[in-house]
């Protein structure tokens, strides 16, 4: 709770030291902010928190967890904006608010213990993230991206509104635990009407996290929105996207997998195809990692597939190995694109000779995603296969590894780019919070990637 | 009871109508008047709030927003583009998906339950206030940070910028 006070006053403070002019204040203000909030995050861990406020938010471990990883990646990106902002707009100060707007709503979302707070916490996250996509006003693209998002996103809203409307219908509250009481009381007999909520709830989740059929929007939306907020809503929303997913059938649904696991599965497969293939036949970088994205949530579905103990642990190593391996592609990618103005592979030609340290960590950031052994990436695939694995679903693990082997192929072109072609280019000036920032990813990455027994056990 | 199938007759025509006819202020209209039976609908479910909020907002507001675009845009049946037959069929056997599934599960619902409730002035904007102001008070709340964020939204988005970008 006091994180999510400290966020929401922080943002306010922020838009006020826009009005002020502050506008060197702005950053360090903005970070320090995040980290005090971090820091009561933490704090929280292993209290045995009561839901509270009548029920209706619970921060228990899964939220402190998921809430440092969604704080400690925007801060990641706060570090990038460093004079980006100033490029498109004067009003420097009211992108922070509404990035900080959006992390409050995403604390919201991982800490709900009533669907009504799922709502607002994912309508305050989205309605941030529609202004956000479309900042860039005098772009088509950033323009295109920003109304796709929100038409597609209120439309998935209103798949999610009326799943929960009907779920409320059938157990006569918004409660997670009354839910979750009311699915264990009725072995069988449960209203019809509340299968048909619990299946509009999986397509307005599937929407927010863009796991195919639903992820049309996608690579537009992404392709389209300033690079910095791509990587903020490829990282941080999509991690929210999956917390909550997450706690709503880990608590509410886990009796009822029989009717709903087939359909997930589905999901899956169709997700992870649909990403990794498409994703092969991408000249532009930034769209690439858009359909790597897509692959990432179908592996990241498998853990909710596999319902179990483990899952909370195998969904929260892999977001947390994909969320800095993405700040780190993001945050090459617009170094390079301030050089040469595109973003397609070629541009990463002769990277190696001219920036090793750039070059080097695209290359790490790349293997784990790709799932190479010593990344983060690969024990994050191994905990999600594992858990698949406990529940037999062996021939499912089959095919994400086949789907692993094409992702390999996509994510090396950009290293076969920076190390095996060559052009004449001039180094590219690396600020200091760039550097700063890809160091960190390094190590993280690197760190997990050799000894991961520092998060897998947490839960 | 009759008033109620009268009413809901009444939405039913109204609501085909909105799509049936070609002149998009017509459709705007029916619209409207579909909107008004939900409100006496409410009446009826003694959902005194909903009721007002359902004729000030939606009826009040949204309409007037939707016949002004409308009227801004200029749309006649010459501008509107035309779907194609698959796209046509798609959507019909999509939506016709989702009714067979909800009208399924409607039909095993009445047989399995006539639950009274046990509070029938539940929806009196008295009893709502307490609710709000009590157990539903952090949503509410929140909700001011989602305004709050929209607003300053809107302002960025429509403030004229020196800059370009």
């Amino acid at each position: 709770m006091s994180t999510l006070i400290v966020i929401s006053i922080l943002a306010i403070v922020v838009l006020y030291l826009g009005l002020f002019k502050a506008k060197q204040a702005l950053l360090p203000i903005s970070v320090l902010g995040l980290v005090a909030a971090l820091a009561l995050a933490i704090m929280e861990w292993n209290s045995n928190a009561a839901p509270i406020f009548s029920g209706m938010m619970h921060f228990d471990n899964f939220a402190v967890a998921f809430s440092s990883i969604c704080i400690i990646t925007t801060i990641l990106v706060f570090l990038l904006s460093k004079n980006y902002f100033e490029k498109i707009s004067d009003n420097v100060a009211e992108y922070y608010t509404l990035i900080l707007f959006a992390l409050s709503g995403i604390i919201v979302m991982v800490s709900y213990h009533n669907l009504s707070m799922l709502f607002v916490g994912l309508e305050i996250m989205s309605v941030s993230l529609y202004i956000l996509a479309g900042i860039k006003r005098k772009d088509f693209a950033s323009n295109e991206a920003a109304l796709k998002y929100f038409l597609m996103g209120a439309f998935s809203t209103g798949f999610l509104l009326f799943g929960i409307a009907l779920i409320y219908g059938a157990s006569k509250s918004f409660d997670l635990a009354v839910i979750a009481q009311y699915v264990i009381d009725r072995p069988t007999g449960i209203d019809p009407i509340f299968y048909v909520g619990l299946v509009l709830m999986i397509v307005g989740l599937c929407f927010k996290v863009g796991a195919a059929p639903f992820h049309f929007w996608t690579p537009d939306v992404y392709e389209g929105a300033p690079t910095l907020i791509t990587a903020f809503m490829s990282t941080v929303v999509k991690i929210a996207g999956f917390a909550a997913f997450l706690r709503l059938f880990s608590i509410c649904f886990a009796p009822l997998q029989d009717f709903w696991m087939p359909t997930l599965l589905v999901i899956t497969i169709l997700t992870l195809f649909v990403g990794n293939i498409t994703a092969l036949y991408q000249t532009n970088f930034k769209r690439m990692l858009a359909f790597s994205s897509i692959s990432h949530a179908g592996y990241m579905l498998f853990a909710i597939v596999a319902l179990g103990a483990a899952s909370t642990n195998a969904i929260f190593i892999y977001a947390a190995a994909y969320a800095v391996s993405s700040i780190t592609a993001f945050a090459v990618l617009m170094l390079v694109k301030a050089k040469t103005g595109s973003e397609n592979f070629e541009d990463f030609n002769g990277l190696a000779k001219s920036n090793p340290f750039l070059a080097f960590a695209l290359t790490v950031a790349m293997l784990s995603f790709a799932g190479i052994p010593l990344t983060a990436g690969f024990i994050g695939k191994f905990f999600v296969f594992n858990a698949a694995l406990a529940q037999y679903h062996t021939w499912l693990v089959a095919i994400a590894v086949v789907n692993a082997i094409i992702g390999v192929f996509y994510y090396f072109k950009v290293i076969v780019a920076m190390y095996f072609k060559d052009n004449q280019t001039k180094q590219i000036a690396t600020p200091a919070y760039f550097n700063f920032v890809l160091g960190v990813s390094l190590i993280i990455t690197l760190v997990l990637g050799i000894y991961p027994s520092f998060i897998t056990n947490l839960f | 009871m009759s008033l109620f199938y009268v009413v809901a007759f009444l939405s039913i025509i109204f609501a085909l109508l909105v799509i049936f006819t070609k002149n998009p202020v017509h459709s705007v209209l029916y619209l409207i008047a579909t909107f008004f039976t939900f409100t006496i609908h409410y009446i009826i479910l003694n959902a005194q709030f909903l009721a007002v909020v359902n004729f000030i907002v939606y009826m009040g507001a949204i309409m007037v927003l939707f016949l002004f675009v409308l009227m801004l845009m200029n749309l006649n049946t010459d501008t509107e583009p035309m779907k194609s037959t698959l796209l046509k069929v798609v959507g019909a056997i999509a939506g016709g998906c989702l009714l067979v599934t909800l009208v399924g599960s409607m039909k095993t619902l009445s047989s399995a339950s006539t639950t009274a409730m046990d509070n029938t002035g539940i929806g009196l904007v008295e009893n709502l206030g307490k609710v709000l102001f009590s157990d539903f008070l952090l949503p509410f709340e929140l909700s001011s940070i989602l305004l709050l964020a929209a607003m300053v939204g809107a302002v960025l988005l429509a403030k004229k910028d020196n800059k370009t970008a």
